[in-house]
């Protein structure tokens, strides 16, 4: 069974690059057509309004859906705020309009769009519920001064010493403590998100490449800010290279300096999205085949992946918090072993003549 | 939710699970390294209206040597 699990994790972190969806002859002719592909990639992507469910067809059906505030500033007209509600149906307001979820401006226009968009609304809901969770937790930790953990308290301890014990403390070293409160805010952040992301209506987050590219960032600032000279050293004087294969070196060096939190951006994007897709895409089934005989399958199925995602949830959360955590001990790290056990590094010991 | 961190660590399991962590990073750090590279002489390429693709293949290379090189550091330094 474990096994079976980690080859599922290795076929769920494959890399899916989505296609901007582009509306097919069969769409553009037929409106009754299903597509699964369009459905998939709506439901993966960032909205202006927050769609919950339809009750009937597309047309003529009830939609649960609530409108989010859009917030868009033209360099000519300057900053107008209104409902989404009023660009639904891709109807024009106050000279906007949506295109593939896209606000661009009737006359050509840059616009630029900072509305609270479904993902800055699902952003905004989870820092609500992190700034709850964790005002209680801290709560107990007054109150219950000295004595056993109580309620969410006693939930969250075992996960906090854990990410402090077994992520900080042996990937950073001594200087641990500067880091935690990082470390322990994106793991609940990426944790909750990817938890959030799996209910059903909710936004995908943490499937979103800005959000990951965002907490890339952060660690890549983070790691930057708080090297020492021993980081640089391997870097622009690798140790024990000779100086003409240092022209090499050095751009091989930098490039593992940017790809690391490339990759780390990478990969929960990867994860979360490649979750969603599978979901959907077993659920799409039962439209394709358009059969009722085929829904307990695809349902057994999609639920089997949806629960496998709730422990890829905390999984992601737990790579990325490690991976981040074994990145800054890199740069804090005092002595370099530089010597690849070959002899001839300050480390080593003293050459026995004897 | 009852996944393995939130349990009690078992020093086994926690470093099965990070050495998972550890060697599947490097993959793909490995992909993002020839990615981006790949990316970068396509790019260069278009912009220099080259009639052969000598950046995306030198870059590729280049890709290749870095990638290998950060796999060989990161598993010959010992944590």
């Amino acid at each position: 069974m474990k096994r079976l699990l980690i080859a599922l994790f290795c076929i769920l972190s494959l890399p899916v690059f989505a296609n901007e969806p582009v509306a097919t002859q069969a769409e553009a002719t037929d409106k009754e057509a299903f597509s699964p592909s369009e459905m998939i990639l709506h439901h993966i992507g960032d909205s202006h309004e927050w769609h919950f469910a339809t009750l009937g067809d597309e047309e003529h059906g009830t939609h649960f859906t609530i409108p989010l505030p859009v917030i868009a500033y033209q360099p000519t007209k300057g900053l107008s705020v209104f409902s989404s509600s009023n660009l639904a149906h891709g109807e024009a307001y106050n000279g906007l309009k949506l295109e593939h979820e896209h606000l661009v401006a009737e006359d050509g226009s840059k616009v630029y769009d900072f509305s609270i968009t479904k993902n800055v609304a699902s952003l905004l809901l989870s820092a609500v519920i992190l700034l709850l969770v964790f005002t209680a937790v801290a709560r107990g930790y007054r109150k219950n001064h000295g004595k056993a953990p109580k309620g969410v308290q006693s939930f969250f301890e075992p996960i906090i010493t854990f990410i402090r014990d077994e992520v900080a403390k042996k990937s950073i070293g001594p200087k641990y403590e500067r880091y935690m409160p990082y470390l322990l805010t994106i793991f609940f952040f990426i944790w909750f998100n990817n938890l959030l992301g799996l209910m059903p209506g909710a936004a995908n987050l943490t499937g979103n490449i800005a959000v990951t590219m965002t907490l890339a960032l952060m660690t890549l600032v983070i790691t930057l800010a708080s090297s020492n000279k021993n980081y640089w050293a391997h870097i622009f004087a690798t140790p024990g290279v000779p100086k003409p294969l240092l022209l090499i070196m050095i751009p091989v060096e930098l490039i593992g300096v940017v790809v690391k939190p490339f990759s780390l951006m990478i990969r929960l994007f990867a994860n979360i999205t490649a979750g969603h897709i599978v979901v959907l895409s077993f659920i799409s089934l039962i439209f394709i085949f358009q059969s009722i005989y085929i829904s307990p399958v695809t349902l057994a199925f999609g639920l089997f992946i949806n629960v496998l995602e709730l422990l890829v949830a905390i999984l992601q959360a737990y790579i990325f918090t490690l991976l981040t955590a074994m990145y800054i001990g890199g740069a804090v790290e005092d002595h370099h072993d530089a010597d690849f056990q070959m002899g001839g590094g300050d480390g080593a010991e003293p050459a026995h003549a004897h | 939710m009852a996944a393995a961190p939130a349990s009690p660590p078992d020093p086994n399991e926690t470093d099965r699970l990070r050495a998972f962590a550890k060697y599947s990073g490097l993959a793909f750090q490995m992909l993002a390294i020839l990615g981006l590279c790949t990316w970068g002489g396509l790019k260069l390429d278009e912009y220099f209206h080259n009639d052969q693709p000598w950046y995306t293949i030198s870059l590729m290379v280049f890709g290749l040597v870095a990638a290998t090189y950060q796999v060989i550091r990161s598993l010959s330094r010992n944590e």
